[in-house]
């Protein structure tokens, strides 16, 4: 009982890095209809973000967000402006352009690390919590504490604010939207700003826990791509609690079943609920149709 | 007639003259080696670190007045995957008259760059890669003079029944061990022969997983290696997921007797991310390291030398030291063969037999019918106070060694 007790809390603190990772992806996938191959690269970069920090300034990880996430806001922005915009009228060449970025971005850092392994350390590495055998280390648990408070707070602010109120009108209709004043190019830019800054935060946060190198952002996509079409396009609970079953159910299937077999348990749960559900567990019937035939 | 002999004797003694000229500056030219290895890209860290090793061989060599008289020129080929290796040595081969090969740590890139070179009719000799696959072959001009994936195995084998089960007061059948490897043919080739020799030792192995090395998350690898109680945990991964293991490790508080990484851990990459305290007392099977005995390894301290004053530092990894030495037993067989011909320095290779010790890196030379060095191997090192210091095998020790932290604290 207490393994199962065990595991579960694994599989939750999991399903927070993967939450993390997967609600800035989420947002831009469900408001620009843009499929963001370079995700994982803005992860990694809000690592290394997080590594510049620690080895130039000798600042802590976590208060490295504090520059991180203004700097990933600022290049989302500067993308969005100049690579995805420009492609509006052509989804599939946007697609391409983000895998263009994806190398682009993964060769920069390869040439200037030379490929060498980086860690970042912090003092909250050695930290962590003891329940009887459970234990729960401090780098999981504030990632699952910011996953859940970045979720509460980008729901307000879609629901709350003038901005946000303009993005989930865009992610309705982006015709009507524009029919009634709403900046859409704006609107696309603020929001690509905005997932490119989570993804930073994601980077800067998971970073005391791996070793950086150019090529890890890679290692987070699969989950990502999978959380957010598990939970739902566009949808910020969707990208929480698909973050979560998809961190739960690996965590069981490594445990009980096979580590080697694990990601192809909940991809056979990505495809049943792609076949049962297409929208996602938390997605709107009908949303992700009404965005792709906006494109055209 | 007589003029026309006397012409033709003329022209006969020109011709010879001219033989013999173009003999000299043949003997004159450099004899240019080409070392193919990823020099940009992820893998580049240690591919620069092996062409260090190759250049002091070269240097070393050279001031002695290099190999069948001629002076020996070192020319990199840059190959960060199989079809850059093939483009390397086509281009090395033509432009740039390379006579031998020598590479490279990967295996994909020596199995594809060994083939083109044998197109070209040139010896490739490995000194680094540990594929056992690149000697079953059975190439016309493949030679390997460093251990291949199944050395490594055999050795972390004999450590835990000669070092580790003694250290732990225990005899090799009471002795448990759980083995984790990454899911390539790398880790599991490593672990089957592992398992198997083991077994056949009386060891218990009580648990053999296996994992991604891309893996975002190993709590689960780790929950099931604790579920297994062993003594001893041995990982044969990369860099990533030994690190992501160990670091999981310690956070889950998962503390057995004793772990062994196999083939990695060994780096300044892992000594960052975990911290001189949780290392110390973890066991490495890796490549003979430039801190080995003198007895043991003889030039070993004169390779450190040499690579600090041409690099300011440290060796960053154990391969340079490698490198250097199977360059060093290339030269040899070259300079008894009398001739760079793939087929002359093979049959002088299979006639070598110089025991263990006779090489910087502890290595002898005596080769199979596959030729693959049958006297290349590996060390086991320790993690103590932040060095990684050579424990095994104990004549490999320097004096004083001994070990640390086993059983772990």
């Amino acid at each position: 009982m207490s393994d199962v007790l065990h595991v579960l809390v694994v599989g939750i603190l999991l399903g927070g890095i993967y939450g993390l990772v997967s609600i800035g992806l989420n947002l831009i996938f469900g408001v620009i209809r843009v499929v963001n191959f370079a995700h994982g690269e803005l992860v990694m970069l809000g690592m290394y973000g997080a590594f510049l920090a620690y080895s130039l300034l000798g600042i802590d990880p976590y208060l490295s967000v504090v520059l991180v996430v203004p700097a990933l806001f600022l290049f989302g922005l500067i993308v969005q402006r100049l690579i995805i915009e420009p492609l509006q009228s052509e989804s599939m060449m946007q697609m391409f352009a983000t895998f263009a970025l994806l190398t682009i971005l993964q060769n920069v850092v390869l040439v200037i690390t030379r490929g060498e392994g980086h860690n970042v350390p912090t003092k909250v590495a050695s930290l962590g919590l003891e329940l009887g055998e459970i234990r729960i280390p401090a780098t999981r648990l504030i990632i699952l504490i910011a996953v859940t408070a970045v979720a509460v707070l980008l729901h307000l602010f879609l629901h709350r604010t003038l901005i946000g109120k303009s993005i989930r009108a865009v992610t309705q209709d982006r015709q009507a939207a524009r029919l009634v004043g709403i900046n859409v190019e704006r609107t696309f830019m603020v929001t690509f700003g905005i997932g490119a800054a989570l993804a930073g935060l994601a980077g800067a946060l998971i970073a005391p826990i791996y070793t950086l190198s150019p090529g890890i952002g890679g290692n987070f996509i699969l989950a990502a791509f999978a959380v957010v079409v598990l939970g739902g396009l566009g949808s910020v609970a969707g990208a929480y609690f698909g973050g979560m079953i998809v961190g739960i159910v690996e965590a069981f299937a490594g445990y009980y079943i096979d580590p080697e077999l694990k990601q192809a348990i909940w991809f056979l749960i990505f495809l049943a609920v792609l076949v049962v559900r297409p929208t996602g567990l938390f997605g709107q019937v009908g949303a992700e149709e009404v965005g792709f035939r906006e494109q055209s | 007639m007589e003029a026309t002999g006397r012409a033709k004797l003329i022209g006969l003694l020109a011709w010879l003259a001219g033989v013999a000229l173009a003999g000299v500056a043949t003997a004159q030219e450099p004899l240019k080696i080409g070392a193919i290895n990823p020099y940009s890209g992820p893998l580049a860290l240690y591919g620069d670190e092996m062409a260090r090793g190759y250049q002091i061989a070269v240097n070393e060599r050279n001031a002695k007045g290099g190999v069948l008289g001629r002076k020996i020129e070192l020319v990199r080929g840059d190959a960060t995957n199989p079809q850059q290796a093939i483009a390397a040595v086509d281009q090395l081969a033509t432009r740039d008259k390379v006579e031998i090969f020598v590479g490279t740590y990967v295996s994909a890139i020596a199995n594809a760059g060994s083939d083109a070179a044998l197109r070209h009719q040139k010896l490739w000799w490995d000194t680094n890669a540990l594929g056992a696959e690149l000697t079953e072959r059975k190439l016309a001009n493949f030679v390997r003079s460093g251990p291949n994936g199944s050395h490594f195995a055999e050795v972390s084998v004999r450590a835990v029944i000669e070092m580790i089960a003694p250290a732990l007061g225990k005899k090799p059948n009471e002795i448990t061990v759980a083995l984790e490897h990454e899911d390539s043919i790398y880790g599991k080739t490593i672990a089957d022969v592992q398992k198997a020799r083991l077994e056949e030792k009386g060891v218990k192995v009580v648990g053999v997983g296996a994992h991604n090395f891309r893996a975002t998350d190993l709590t689960d690898v780790v929950m099931r290696a604790r579920r297994t109680n062993a003594d001893l945990w041995v990982q044969t991964g990369y860099v990533p997921d030994t690190n992501l293991m160990l670091r999981t490790a310690r956070e889950q508080g998962y503390k057995p007797a004793a772990i062994m990484t196999v083939g990695t851990g060994d780096t300044f990459e892992t000594l960052e991310a975990l911290s001189a305290e949780y290392l110390e007392g973890i066991f490495v099977v890796s490549y003979p390291r430039a801190d080995i005995s003198e007895k043991y390894a003889p030039g070993a301290s004169r390779f450190l030398d040499a690579y600090r004053k041409a690099y300011n530092r440290d060796p960053i990894a154990p391969q340079s030291l490698s490198a250097y030495g199977g360059l060093l037993t290339m030269f040899d067989a070259v300079q008894a063969a009398g001739s760079t011909d793939p087929a002359k320095v093979r049959a002088a290779a299979a006639a070598m037999d110089k025991p263990l010790g006779s090489y910087p890196t502890g290595f002898g030379a005596k080769f199979d019918d596959k030729f693959q060095n049958t006297r290349a191997l590996p060390v086991v090192i320790q993690w103590q106070g932040g060095k990684q210091v050579t424990v095994f095998p104990v004549e490999a020790r320097r004096e004083g060694v001994a070990l640390r932290n086993v059983p772990r604290k």
